[in-house]
């Protein structure tokens, strides 16, 4: 039982940043799941902590029509408008309106091919604005929502290696932290209702054959995520998602408010009794509804059978969901320490992707640093932001990944690789742009032929500009990957920024470079780059 | 199935209403009270003859039997209901007689038969049958070859609890039935000015009498008026309880307010339970007994007033203020007023953020939950009121004005109104209507479970922007008639875990939300009975020799098997149990090796017991629980019921105390025995033992509790002005 007593907070009168005003206060976020349809109503305080002060939630059918079908159904798309309405009455008696509410669709949404009609039909009936998010930014908001939970036992996932897993109805989202760092990060075609449905087209197997299905399916991803971090190092394991609150609070009882911890034998033996129980007794003996009995048993299952390629020992419980991720994610900007540590996982996760393609760590480290100092000294010609800067960081270390494939026109494979892979953190707007940035590191600069590149928007495209300027002169200082030219400072005249190392050496060839790679900063900031 | 040693839970009902009718008969209450347990016991009956006793029947029918008969089969428990039945009415009859009329009539109320109408009275009764009642009357023969085929269709409508006026006639021995009519006074008052005969005329009539008779004497007395040319040998007087334990088709959600009507207008033509009669005309009696199917265990014979269970108005001292006598003191209970917990004056928001309050209705003021609701109505910076109804005293209620006003000016209400509260349905229906057009979300309930749990939750947004929530919660209704008159205990807090859990379960109630878990609370059907039972087992597990474990219970009601089951397993590990149950209870108390630490006692006052209190000594760290659950199967599983913590520790201190009270009491108090009697501890008192009274005490425990908040403001006020206005050294 957490607070026995009525709160009287003794910090409240503290100064409140007025950055932070428009934030503070009651929040709602609403997620499109591919089982259920859940709000939370929560209250942000002045520190960006969060305090849930409602929560409702309704089963829906639209992974069942999705992953069946391909696309929401009449029946689904009603069912939605009317748990919608429904949540909109209850958000009403809080003074929230349905323009106010974050909602988010996940990988239902995200598969249905007729999504874009939906989320219209939605926004038309009930006033709520729908946003996809896409699999990898789901990743995002659950390492927020985890890592708050947890703040207070950050040892959990820093002092050993941790794999993160929540099974979700159409996709699995799975990550893995090396001593804290996030060195993998993937959304897997593995779900309990798409799990059913390629099961129920085998038409009714024994189980002993579904497991032995989903264990090739966990193998071949398990197989995957061991290039990133050794699974039998793995010593903690996190779960999230409803299935594992269900199993905590039935193995932990009323006892489990902020996260529960149980243990490996624990978990393995309840996993099997679930899916073991027949539906019908499995309703009977934890008063579930028939969905609940289903998709539960299933991420059991599948939890267990990820459990059991790791040497974990723990399983943490937090109590969160996606949605305190997405109320998180607002908060960000007020709380300095889940935007640093975000920005670290970020670029853990980015090595980590480069490490696979076996890049020149000490080149990358080296232009990633240089690319930063120039951001960070032409700040007032450029105007962007933090996370422009993580952008360019992540770039840096990612610039050379394609010569993996072949050196000649490696900027190219470079572009290839990151347009196709998951970097943590990252939602696929920002991907586009850091393959974009690789992609102009070298060579030819944009052109109207260039199809990834006209494909962005507008104000991407121009982010796209700007950083590649600053990568490509920070590459031509690395020209001999040595990491010569170091301690920069910089002048600026009125047409000329000049880059002065410490160090006076012959540095020829890094002049040559730039002049050939300098061009693109030229255009951008008006500035002709020179190394003097 | 199982072999739990249970008693008959019938019988048990039986017993309590015998405990009901013994306070009454007891020598130290007032007449008019005296009365008041009488019509209380009167009219329990009729409830449990038209949904136990007919349940029972229609076992007997079917070949069933019930678990909770304890093995008995239903033709056995009819016989044991009916003798039981037959006993009790002899007991309150022969007392009423005896005692309670004539001590009436010795302080002016005069309640008289037609052997005691004056001639004078008789003149002015049969002018006022002739002018007021004769044209009301609808008379029903049956011809007497109708009678004996023996098909209800034939026979009219008797309704359900009617009294009804029977007539033999002499011409074929045919039979009339007249209904009473129900917009009539029962209670007919006869003038002053009558009460003398005309002969002797030299005395005066007496002042400050009240003369009454009743309304069926007059029509029997002259009900052969209605058949002019044939003459009537005898009547009698009866009315007759039909089965009304059936429920509504609740699957048909779409309109629940016209499937429950249909079931009202039902009720009135379901099948005859039992019938009770005033009168001697045996072939009058038989041939209804025939046309109604009832068989002689179904038939009761009382001595006059036979619908003592709706003569409300006897019992109201504003009946006799109406009719210009004021009634001695001395028939009634001497006033307890209840006392203020809250200065009308501050914001009840304010009170509750100091800490949480505990009220213990009605020895203190239902005036402050009351004023919960209005104030929320009021406050414009309250954003939502969430509230459940359940037998609340309709459109005249202050709190559905309140709540009707606060939907008007824009408020989020919302109202989750329980339709299905036994024979208070119509009253529901009518007022339903009044507050959906008010602007107010109304919800019916979840099909196929009454919502019995009582909780308002008010949700405001401070000046600073940010979000309180202020939860009540309570055992008794949000209904003031009953708040002066019902024992509950109710909650206010601010406590956010217990207001998000109490907004997760509207959510539920209202359809917002699918089932989920809750932290604090717990809620039947879902999971209330299995935490009762963990509690209970947990005590049992921690309980050793040197250390037992202790529940005290204070409930209406206990028959549920599976929690009788789990006390009796925890007697057997020692824990000492005790359990003071008001209604019906099952488990039997003292059985060696099964309950040899369970100690039960009923308590019966002139407030009824009401509030559900639960104790765990929980190894020291002692748990307290208030729950709107009683402890009964039908409670767990198709009620809407709630069991929360008592979470602040001088709450939870007053709450023992109050525990404690209900067991130290020795003149209302019963103790359950082995053999399943009921020792009446008022007689078995020794003399030199102080009377203690549970609910006096209470009283008091209330008045002492106001007066140390009231202490408790006044020493932080003399330290406020002390530093604020007499700072050192302003005092030359």
């Amino acid at each position: 039982m957490s607070d026995a007593q009525p709160q009287k907070s003794p910090q409240s009168k503290e100064s409140i940043p007025s950055s932070s005003s428009s934030i503070q206060g009651l929040h709602a976020a609403i997620e499109i799941g591919s089982t259920g349809i859940r709000l939370i109503v929560a209250e942000i305080d002045s520190k960006g902590g969060l305090k849930i002060i409602d929560r409702a939630s309704k089963q829906s059918r639209l992974g069942r029509d999705v992953f069946t079908m391909g696309s929401i159904s009449r029946d689904g798309l009603r069912e939605t408008i009317a748990i919608l309405s429904s949540f909109s009455e209850l958000l009403q008696g809080y003074g929230l309106q349905p323009s106010d509410i974050q909602v988010i669709g996940t990988s239902a949404l995200r598969e249905a091919s007729n999504r874009d009609t939906f989320i219209d039909r939605i926004n038309l009936q009930t006033g709520f604005h729908v946003r996809i998010v896409e699999d990898i930014e789901e990743n995002h908001l659950m390492y927020l929502a985890v890592q708050k939970t947890l703040e207070d036992e950050r040892s959990f996932l820093t002092r050993s290696n941790a794999m993160i897993l929540e099974v979700g109805g159409g996709t699995t989202e799975v990550m893995l932290l090396k001593k804290g760092q996030m060195v993998s990060s993937h959304s897997l075609s593995i779900g309990t209702l798409r799990m059913d449905e390629q099961i129920r087209e085998s038409a009714r197997q024994p189980r002993q054959f579904i497991e032995m299905y989903l264990e090739s399916n966990i193998k071949t991803a398990c197989d995957v995520l061991a290039e990133d971090l050794p699974l039998d190092s793995v010593r903690t394991f996190v779960l999230i998602g409803s299935d594992a609150r269900f199993a905590a609070y039935c193995l932990s009882g009323k006892n489990f408010s902020h996260y529960a911890v149980l243990d490996r034998a624990q978990f393995i033996e309840f996993a099997d009794s679930v899916a073991g129980l027949s539906p019908e007794e499995c309703m009977a003996q934890y008063h579930l509804s028939w969905n609940e009995t289903e998709s539960y048993a299933a991420g059991l299952t599948i939890e267990r059978m990820f459990l059991e390629k790791t040497g974990a020992d723990i399983i943490i419980v937090p109590n969160v969901s996606i949605r305190e991720g997405i109320l998180l994610a607002q908060v960000q900007g007020m709380d300095q320490k889940i935007e640093q540590e975000l920005r670290r996982q970020v670029v853990a996760s980015a090595r980590s992707l480069a490490k696979r393609f076996r890049y020149d760590e000490a080149h990358a480290a080296h232009v990633k640093n240089l690319s930063l100092e120039i951001f960070d000294a032409l700040k007032k010609e450029h105007g962007l932001g933090k996370h422009e800067r993580m952008l360019l960081e992540v770039a840096a270390i990612l610039h050379d990944i394609g010569t993996y494939l072949r050196t000649s026109g490696h900027h190219r494979h470079s572009e290839y690789i990151i347009a196709n892979s998951e970097i943590f953190g990252l939602n696929r707007e920002d991907i586009n742009i850091v393959s974009n940035v690789a992609r102009y590191h070298r060579k030819t600069p944009p052109l109207s032929t260039h199809v990834n590149y006209i494909a962005l928007p507008r104000e991407a495209r121009i982010i796209v500009l700007k950083l590649a300027a600053i990568l490509r002169v920070a590459d031509a200082l690395d020209r001999s990957h040595s990491g010569r030219v170091r301690e920069l400072s910089f002048e600026r005249t009125e047409d000329r920024f000049i880059i002065r190392p410490s160090q006076s050496l012959d540095f020829s060839l890094e002049k040559l470079s730039l002049a050939e790679k300098g061009d693109m900063f030229e255009d951008v900031f008006g500035l002709l780059p020179v190394l003097m | 199935m199982n072999k739990l040693p249970t008693m008959n839970r019938e019988l048990s009902w039986l017993d309590y209403n015998a405990r009901v009718l013994a306070e009454g008969l007891k020598p130290s209450t007032p007449l008019l009270e005296k009365l008041g347990f009488m019509r209380i016991f009167a009219s329990n009956l009729d409830e449990f003859f038209m949904v136990r006793v007919a349940a029972v029947k229609a076992a007997a029918q079917n070949g069933q039997t019930n678990e909770e008969w304890a093995g008995m089969d239903p033709q056995t428990l009819l016989k044991a209901i009916n003798q039981k039945v037959q006993a009790h009415y002899d007991m309150l009859y022969k007392h009423l007689h005896a005692t309670v009329l004539p001590g009436l009539a010795g302080h002016g109320i005069q309640l008289i038969s037609e052997k005691d109408w004056t001639s004078r009275e008789w003149r002015y009764l049969e002018r006022f049958f002739m002018e007021n009642v004769y044209p009301l009357l609808t008379p029903l023969r049956l011809e007497p070859r109708v009678e004996l085929r023996r098909e209800q269709d034939y026979f009219p409508s008797t309704g359900s609890l009617q009294v009804h006026v029977a007539f033999r006639l002499e011409e074929d021995g045919s039979i009339a039935v007249v209904q009473v009519p129900k917009n009539l006074d029962r209670f007919i008052v006869l003038p002053q000015r009558l009460s003398i005969e005309p002969e002797p005329a030299t005395s005066q009539p007496q002042e400050n009498v009240l003369r009454l008779a009743l309304l069926e004497d007059v029509i029997l007395a002259f009900g052969s008026k209605l058949f002019a040319g044939l003459k009537v040998l005898h009547g009698i007087i009866f009315k007759v309880n039909r089965d009304a334990d059936f429920s509504v088709d609740e699957d048909r959600d779409d309109d629940f307010l016209t499937a429950m009507e249909e079931v009202l207008a039902g009720r009135q033509n379901s099948t005859p339970v039992r019938m009770v009669y005033s009168g001697e005309d045996q072939i009058l009696l038989g041939a209804l007994m025939q046309s109604l199917s009832l068989e002689p265990l179904d038939v009761y014979h009382v001595e006059w007033l036979i619908d003592l269970g709706r003569a409300m108005e006897l019992c109201d001292p504003e009946f006799y203020r109406v009719h210009g006598i004021t009634p001695d003191p001395s028939l009634f209970f001497p006033p307890w007023k209840p006392a203020r917990t809250f200065d009308e004056k501050g914001s009840i928001f304010d009170w509750i953020d100091e800490h949480d309050r505990f009220v213990n209705l009605p020895y203190e003021s239902f005036d402050v939950v009351r004023r919960f609701v209005e104030e929320s109505a009021s406050d414009p910076s309250v954003l939502g009121i969430k509230i459940t109804l359940y037998r609340t005293s309709g459109m005249n209620s202050p709190i559905v004005h309140a709540l009707a006003r606060a939907a008007r000016s824009g408020k989020q209400v919302v109202v989750v109104l329980e339709l299905k509260a036994r024979f208070d349905e119509e009253k529901n229906i009518s007022w339903a209507a009044e507050l959906e057009q008010a602007g107010t979300i109304v919800t019916f309930g979840v099909a196929r479970l009454k919502v019995h749990a009582k909780a308002a939750l008010v949700i405001r947004r401070r000046q600073d922007g940010s979000i309180a929530r202020y939860l009540h919660l309570s055992t008794g209704n949000y209904n003031e008639k009953t708040a002066r008159s019902y024992v509950d205990f109710s909650l206010f807090t601010a406590n956010p875990s217990l207001c998000t859990d109490i907004a997760l379960f509207f959510n539920i109630l209202t359809g917002y939300s699918s089932i989920q878990s809750l932290s604090l609370i717990a809620v039947s059907p879902f999971d209330l009975k299995e935490r009762i039972i963990a509690l209970i087992d947990r005590e049992a597990a921690q309980s050793t020799p040197e250390s037992p474990g202790s529940i005290i219970a204070k409930l209406n009601s206990l028959s549920d098997p599976d929690i009788i089951g789990a006390l009796y397993r925890a007697s057997a590990k020692g824990v000492q149990i005790k359990l003071n149950v008001r209604g019906v209870c099952t488990l039997i108390a003292g059985l060696p090796g099964v309950s040899e630490t369970i100690e039960v006692r009923s308590v019966l006052g002139r407030n009824l017991e009401h509030g559900r209190m639960l104790y765990f000594r929980n190894g020291g760290s002692e748990e307290l629980y208030l729950s709107s659950a009683d402890w009964l199967n039908r409670n767990m599983k198709k009620r809407i019921e709630l069991l929360f913590p008592v979470l602040d520790s001088e709450i939870k201190a007053r709450c023992k105390d109050i525990l404690s009270a209900y067991f130290s009491d020795n003149t209302h108090s019963y103790k359950l025995e082995q053999n399943g009697d009921w020792t009446n501890l008022s007689l078995t008192r020794r003399p030199e033992e102080p009377a203690i009274c549970v609910q006096e005490k209470l009283f008091k425990m209330a008045r002492k509790a106001v007066r140390n908040e009231e202490d408790r403001q006044e020493i932080l006020q003399v330290r406020r002005s002390k530093g604020k206005f007499f700072e050192p050294g302003t005092i030359s």
